[in-house]
């Protein structure tokens, strides 16, 4: 690509000897051919006028650069720069601005003389004279191999990183999965053992002969199924840390109405929605159920009628529940020797730090539970 | 066995658990035919037996084989297929021809009621409502 008026006039080993480009030029052009030769960006020059426009001028820098003597590449055309990876693109666009006679800057893979490729960040202009014919193309060439290397190693850096993110998230979601998986192995578990101990108590309570007997180990079992349904509920919703007390009432409330004649006594269950720390749901279930079984159970006697309300509703970071029948009331219910409801009672509101009064209604009994729904426990 | 009464295959590993539901069945006025504790009994037995219902456990003594019964229990006429699993998870979309899943822990009266929705649906008996503890099969 290059030339200043031919290649017989660009002349010996370091291509300094090229003559001053356009005769009629109002002054000296040798002091532009010696910065031209000096200078420490590599240079070439090429002629177009002649058949295959060869190289006419070449600086020392680009010998330097490329490892050709100035000998070596007059004379001939710069494709020898190229080699088997250079972009056949790059090359057309290269082509292309020759034939337009426009200038181009373009990134080549070039080669030096012994082989070794660099990247050329390459500048041609091509040169017109008055007439606006194009003398000559001018090309200054820029080594741009470790730019090109950094932003290489750069980018394999950013691809390393974005893999490394990648074997982590997937670690990360197959720790998750594992548990998940754990979790669901447990909480089978559990509701199996809960179904065969409850099995184990109802087996025995049938062949039980003694009516208190059988009637303690129903009550038992009627425990168990309250817990029960605290645990089968716990896992059915995605938020496992959370369980709700409304969604528990509604089966509790099934159960325990299927022991009842609607006819003589009934139940109505009026819970919010409350969100209780999974932590509390197991003594909390069995405290409703405790309550509610009692005022069933001993506020009726002698096929006395009457009615039995449940509501529970969150107030203030507490929960509060009420448990009200028209029965006889306590004074009138029989002591039972026993009394481990009333004891249950008693230890479970201590372990939900919570507090519990009665009050006579005349006729029946209030009960009335506050307890604190904060996580410390 | 009462007149609404339903013949019923227990497919369950564990005994206290499949005891249990005998005397509880037998209370209810149902008949009992059988245990199987493994996919192969429980596949012979519904051949020999022709029960009305198959109470089918997801884990039995081979594995999680339990689907695989429900589909050869559900694919024979007469015979109606009722998952009773703590591991719900494991019923396949289809429910595996099963008509319902009964939810381990389950009470007394879920399986008493869900008999006598079997019973109402499928085998002339009186409909009922489905119970709140049995989670009944997609539509087909």
């Amino acid at each position: 690509m290059i030339g200043l008026d031919a290649p017989r006039e660009a002349g010996t080993g370091n291509g300094r000897t090229a003559k001053v480009p356009y005769s009629n030029a109002p002054f000296s052009d040798a002091p532009f051919l010696a910065a031209f030769s000096a200078s420490e960006a590599p240079m070439v020059m090429t002629d177009p006028a002649q058949a295959d426009n060869p190289v006419v001028f070449v600086n020392d820098a680009f010998c330097r650069l490329t490892g050709y003597a100035a000998g070596d590449v007059l004379g001939r055309n710069c494709r020898f720069l190229q080699g088997p990876d250079t972009d056949p693109g790059d090359i057309a666009r290269v082509r292309d601005a020759v034939a337009q006679g426009e200038p181009i800057r373009v990134d080549l893979l070039n080669y030096r003389k012994d082989g070794r490729p660099f990247w050329n960040a390459m500048t041609l202009t091509p040169v017109r004279d008055e007439a606006g014919t194009v003398r000559s193309y001018f090309a200054v060439l820029t080594d741009v191999t470790r730019t090109r290397q950094a932003e290489r190693a750069l980018v394999r850096e950013k691809d390393g990183l974005a893999q490394d993110l990648e074997a982590r998230n997937r670690a990360l979601q197959t720790a998750l999965d594992q548990q998940t998986a754990l979790l669901h192995e447990v909480d089978h578990r559990v509701k199996n053992n809960l179904q065969v101990i409850s099995s184990l108590v109802l087996l025995k309570a049938r062949r039980a002969r003694d009516t208190a007997c059988r009637e303690a180990l129903r009550s038992m079992a009627d425990r168990i199924g309250a817990l029960s349904t605290a645990h089968r509920l716990l896992y059915a919703v995605s938020d496992v840390a959370r369980f709700d007390l409304r969604d528990f009432a509604a089966d509790f409330a099934t159960d325990l109405e299927a022991g009842l004649d609607p006819d003589r006594i009934a139940l109505s269950i009026d819970v919010e929605a409350v969100a209780v720390p999974v932590s509390m749901a197991a003594p909390l279930a069995l405290l409703v159920h405790e309550l509610a079984v009692n005022a069933v159970r001993h506020a009726f006697p002698d096929e006395r009628r009457g009615r039995v309300a449940i509501t529970a509703r969150a107030e203030d970071e507490h929960l509060i529940l009420d448990i009200r029948d028209d029965g006889v009331g306590l004074a009138a219910q029989p002591d039972n020797p026993e009394g481990f409801g009333r004891d249950l009672v008693g230890m479970l509101v201590r372990q939900l730090r919570g507090s519990l009064t009665f009050e006579e209604l005349n006729p029946g009994t209030h009960a009335h539970v506050v307890l604190p729904l904060g996580t410390t426990r | 066995m009462s007149p609404g009464g339903l013949r019923v295959l227990i497919v369950e590993d564990e005994a206290f658990i499949a005891l249990e539901l005998e005397c509880l069945l037998e209370e209810a006025g149902h008949l009992p035919v059988g245990v199987a504790t493994r996919s192969g009994e429980a596949i012979a037995l519904a051949r020999d037996l022709a029960p009305d219902v198959a109470l089918v456990d997801i884990h039995l003594a081979d594995g999680p084989t339990g689907v695989t019964v429900a589909q050869a229990l559900s694919a024979r006429p007469g015979t109606t297929v009722l998952f009773t699993t703590a591991n719900a998870k494991r019923v396949p979309p289809d429910f595996a021809g099963a008509a319902g899943i009964v939810a381990k822990p389950y009470s007394e009266r879920v399986i008493r009621a869900a008999l006598a929705y079997v019973s109402g649906r499928y085998h002339g008996g009186v409909p009922t409502e489905p119970p709140d503890g049995m989670v009944l099969a997609p539509a087909p």
